[in-house]
């Protein structure tokens, strides 16, 4: 090839490759909001029972109220022990959890805890709420583990949604229903959220026609790590129809 | 405290009862035998999603089982065991459907297949149909199998 066509060919490659990124940027450039995701264990232990403390928050491009969240495809490593985590013996029906909350599940359905930070505008002000959490496992739709998580706020509005979610192999997917603000306003939009899966929890079996309390395994992580980490990665969906991604990396454990 | 429990079960009718129980499988003949084996095994080792058991089996094949269970939250779970029997030991893998996760000993069946064998069963191979219970608390397994044994 003469140095007339390399130059040409590079341009080319050069100009492709820009396309390229241009066409993979795009659709995360023209989001309105952003996303920060994080990760932690314990214990940090391969090869060992942990709960696994996920966290994620989201903020409007330049400030303000971002908008109302509608769904999380949140991927984890796919040989992380959530099925034989022994977590959700029991299953809870959402229209319990929605309409009496975690409290009147059995207590072998709960999976975990946390909270989040809700906000909506109450013209011209944006007022903040924080929900507590509850991870329930729900009635098996396809032999798959549902995951429920009810959020229950006290002040200043007193309310609870339940968000349904499936557990797949590597992979966490809920839908986020919507939540209406004042009337005429945005919905409400969660901006952070908190959530251990495992943890202290306590469950209770029959032995010897006794009822005896145990604490379930957790989440079993596998005895070796990654080249570069455990890697979780979340698409968070908004009612505006934009997305915005997070990823974060679980170094590798010693 | 992790328990295990299992049970492996190969249940079949080509021959009549006395002829299995006694019959060396591998024998220079090609043949067909209907085996039953039943055993519990002891949970040993887990590797996340992998749960492996060990444990005394009896029926037409005696022996010890290892049981390779592997369960990553999809309904399909997969087996892959060892019976090590007098005189030799069979290979199988089974993949089956696990139902109601969320309960404490979810079920679970499928198609198992006998893949090889050493001593005496190093021709061997069949099909069959693997059921079982796995215990979510302590890891236990009571894995029941239906099939044919060729040599």
């Amino acid at each position: 090839m003469t140095a007339r066509g390399r130059s040409a060919l590079l341009a080319w490659t050069a100009l492709l490759i820009a396309g390229l990124v241009a066409a993979i940027a795009a659709p995360l450039a023209e989001g309105a909001q952003t996303a920060t995701l994080d990760v932690k264990f314990s214990p940090e232990r391969l090869g060992a029972p942990t709960a696994i403390s996920f966290g994620f928050e989201i903020k409007a491009v330049g400030g303000g109220l971002p908008s109302a969240l509608s769904g999380i495809d949140f991927h984890y490593p796919s040989d992380f022990g959530l099925g034989t985590s022994g977590l959700g013996v029991a299953a809870c029906s959402p229209a319990t959890l929605s309409e009496r909350g975690p409290k009147a599940c059995p207590r072998n359905s709960i999976m975990g805890a946390g909270s989040a930070i809700a906000r909506f505008q109450v013209s011209p002000e944006i007022s903040e709420e924080t929900a507590n959490l509850a991870l329930v496992a729900g009635p098996s739709r396809g032999g798959y583990i549902d995951l429920l998580i009810s959020a229950t706020g006290i002040s200043p509005i007193a309310a609870r949604v339940v968000m349904a979610g499936l557990l797949l192999p590597g992979r966490l997917r809920f839908s986020v229903p919507l939540v209406p603000g004042v009337p005429e306003g945005p919905d409400v939009a969660v901006v952070r959220v908190k959530a251990t899966i495992g943890g202290n929890l306590t469950y209770y079996e029959s032995r010897h026609n006794k009822r005896v309390a145990y604490h379930p395994t957790g989440v079993l992580l596998p005895r070796h790590c990654p080249h570069g980490g455990f890697r979780f990665n979340a698409t968070f969906s908004f009612v505006d129809g934009t997305q915005a991604q997070a990823s974060t990396v679980v170094r590798c454990l010693r | 405290m992790r328990k295990a429990l299992a049970a492996l079960a190969v249940v079949g009718g080509a021959l009549p009862l006395a002829a299995r129980a006694s019959a060396p499988v591998a024998a220079r003949a090609s043949r067909t035998v209907g085996v039953r084996d039943e055993g519990r095994l002891r949970f040993v080792a887990d590797n996340a999603t992998q749960i492996i058991d060990e444990g005394h089996v009896s029926g037409t094949l005696p022996g010890t089982a290892r049981v390779d269970f592997t369960y990553n939250g999809s309904p399909t779970v997969t087996a892959r065991f060892v019976i090590r029997a007098a005189g030799g030991s069979l290979y199988g893998r089974a993949t089956c459907r696990l139902s109601n996760p969320t309960s404490p000993m979810p079920s679970f069946r499928g198609a198992l297949a006998i893949t090889g064998g050493s001593g005496r069963y190093s021709r061997a191979h069949g099909s069959g149909e693997l059921f079982g219970v796995f215990h979510r608390r302590g890891y236990a397994l009571v894995v029941q199998a239906i099939g044919r044994l060729r040599d």
